[in-house]
């Protein structure tokens, strides 16, 4: 009898896990603030797998998830406190990030506050090393996972200190070359004007 | 004027053009020399257009060697060649940066020679190779766009040859087909797909860089046969010898250039100007994203047909496409100085359309 009633629990539950597992929990309050405070276009796929959020069938999506991911998805959910360790397949490197750091309770706590998640990551955690840290590519409504996607005359400025060696090893062989092909020139002139003159003697 | 007249004529058009007594290497470089006058830095745009389009050869054949023209690898190959490939980075945006720069040379020049009278005979075949390698450039900026295969790309392309289509509706009888078919020929299927990709792929990597080497070489060849154009009323005028004085100023021109275009490409993504929405892979079952608009170098046209009736647009660039054919012919006697004030109004059109449209825009529409 106790073992029926086990069997029966259990199947509720996997029901409701189920069903659980194929409602998303996206919170665009985070995608409409980077919009607005940037001015610059954004989607899901600043913290999350498919750029459509984590509705639907492809790639990085609940209706795609087997039950590994399914797995991991549960404990990312229940990952109420931060330090966790995540891994959400729905979520990209930036989403876990922000659910490791400041845990779920907050991230559903920030909702209508979204603009001080910004302060509540970690002001030197930089995912994609474009030398912009992920909090300010979150208010900018850059991607905090691609190195090519940041506010331009950050990236120039972060570049610019970073190719120092390259920048100065072309501009002394530009010069270099240039110096050269001069002399190059002017001796070929030289050496025509000369067999001119002698032609003409 | 019979036909043995108008062959003869035409014959001496093509001997005044093509003097073959000044074929010869004395006459087209050693002898040869350029005016010094308040407008001779233009003289350098010419030959920084011809830099940067080197630049766009030799990263362009670079990228060949991994980029895949297929609407299911293009994406993802750019993709490799940034972020995998040993240089990939620098070498995409070196050809993303001297497009740019070429675009922006090539303009400057155009307007330039306008000022400077250098479509007077016997320059009007030089005029004209020029002003269709300029045509050439749109093609190449248009026909690229579309390669990386993303949002911003595919999108923009729909907006662009859409926009050739409806040109039919303005034109007469039998003739309101043709701009239907020419679409449909570009485009190569229903929708900008497959088909549309690898001919833009063909056009962009071969018909078009094999036109301009032709018609640059036409170009080229008509400056050191006819010299630098005098570019000046001034009845007194200096000279230096063009080689070795002017080339030596022209390659250390190339030689700044370079660096300028090396370090911007090192240190500024070309993409970090567009929102990473834009960047994504294109998704055919996805609506228009937010923020599509063409290069820079198509603001010019893109902002009034976006404010003004599209029979307007159509009449006013075929009017200035076909004045600047004709230019040699329109403005055989018009003074330096009104050519520079029309120069002048032509640039500053330009620069602000293309620096302000956005604003402008939007204070007409209203938006906030």
């Amino acid at each position: 009898m106790r073992m029926r009633r086990y069997a029966i629990a259990g199947a509720a539950f996997a029901v409701l896990w189920t069903a659980g597992a194929g409602v998303a929990n996206a919170y665009p309050e985070y995608q409409k603030y980077s919009q607005t405070n940037s001015g610059r276009v954004t989607n899901c796929a600043m913290c999350h797998a498919h750029p459509d959020g984590p509705d639907g069938a492809g790639h990085g999506q609940i209706g795609s998830l087997n039950a590994d991911a399914l797995s991991r998805l549960g404990r990312a959910r229940a990952a109420f406190e931060p330090g966790t360790e995540v891994d959400s397949p729905i979520l990209n490197g930036f989403g876990n990030t922000i659910i490791r750091t400041v845990g779920k309770s907050k991230v559903i706590e920030l909702r209508s506050r979204p603009g001080e998640l910004a302060g509540m990551l970690d002001q030197a955690s930089d995912l994609d090393g474009d030398g912009i840290p992920d909090a300010r590519e979150y208010a900018e409504g850059t991607h905090p996972l691609q190195a090519g996607s940041g506010n331009p005359w950050s990236l120039f400025a972060t570049n610019l200190r970073r190719s120092g060696f390259h920048i100065g090893a072309i501009l002394v062989a530009s010069i270099l070359t240039m110096y050269g092909l001069a002399n190059l020139l002017r001796g070929w002139h030289a050496a025509a004007a000369a067999a001119e003159a002698s032609d003409e003697r | 004027m019979n036909a043995v007249s108008k062959l003869s004529a035409l014959a001496g058009f093509v001997a005044d053009r093509f003097p073959v007594e000044k074929m010869n290497v004395a006459s087209m470089i050693g002898k040869k020399v350029v005016p010094l006058h308040r407008m001779s830095w233009a003289y350098y745009l010419g030959g920084l257009t011809l830099f940067f389009f080197l630049i766009q050869i030799g990263t362009g054949l670079m990228l060949l060697f991994y980029y895949e023209p297929t609407v299911s690898d293009a994406h993802a190959s750019v993709e490799y060649i940034t972020n995998h490939v040993s240089g990939g980075a620098l070498i995409r945006n070196l050809h993303a940066w001297s497009s740019s720069a070429m675009i922006l040379c090539v303009l400057a020049h155009l307007i330039t020679t306008f000022a400077m009278k250098a479509f007077e005979k016997p320059r009007e075949v030089i005029w004209l190779s020029g002003v269709l390698m300029l045509f050439l450039t749109f093609g190449f900026g248009f026909t690229g766009y579309l390669l990386p295969w993303n949002q911003i790309a595919v999108n923009a392309t729909k907006i662009g040859l859409q926009s050739i289509e409806e040109v039919g509706a303005y034109l007469p009888g039998s003739l309101a087909t043709l701009p239907a078919t020419i679409k449909e020929t570009i485009q190569g299927e229903a929708t900008v797909g497959q088909a549309t990709l690898s001919r833009f792929y063909a056009i962009h990597v071969v018909v078009l860089p094999l036109l301009t080497l032709g018609l640059l070489g036409m170009h080229v060849f008509g400056i050191q046969l006819h010299g630098m154009s005098r570019g000046t009323e001034a009845v007194k005028v200096r000279f230096e010898k063009f080689f070795p004085d002017f080339v030596i100023k022209d390659l250390t021109a190339w030689g700044v250039a370079f660096l300028v275009i090396f370090v911007v490409a090192i240190c500024l993504p070309f993409e970090s100007f567009f929102s990473y929405t834009l960047a994504e892979p294109y998704n055919p079952l996805g609506s228009t994203p937010e923020g599509i608009k063409p290069e820079w170098y198509f603001f010019f046209v893109y902002y009034p047909l976006e404010l003004l009736p599209f029979w307007v647009i159509i009449l006013a660039s075929n009017a200035a496409a076909l004045v600047l054919l004709a230019a040699p012919w329109i403005f055989r006697g018009t003074s330096r100085k009104t050519l520079r004030a029309l120069a002048v109004a032509g640039a500053a059109y330009l620069i602000i359309v293309t620096i302000f449209g956005q604003q402008i825009y939007d204070a007409i529409k209203g938006v906030q």
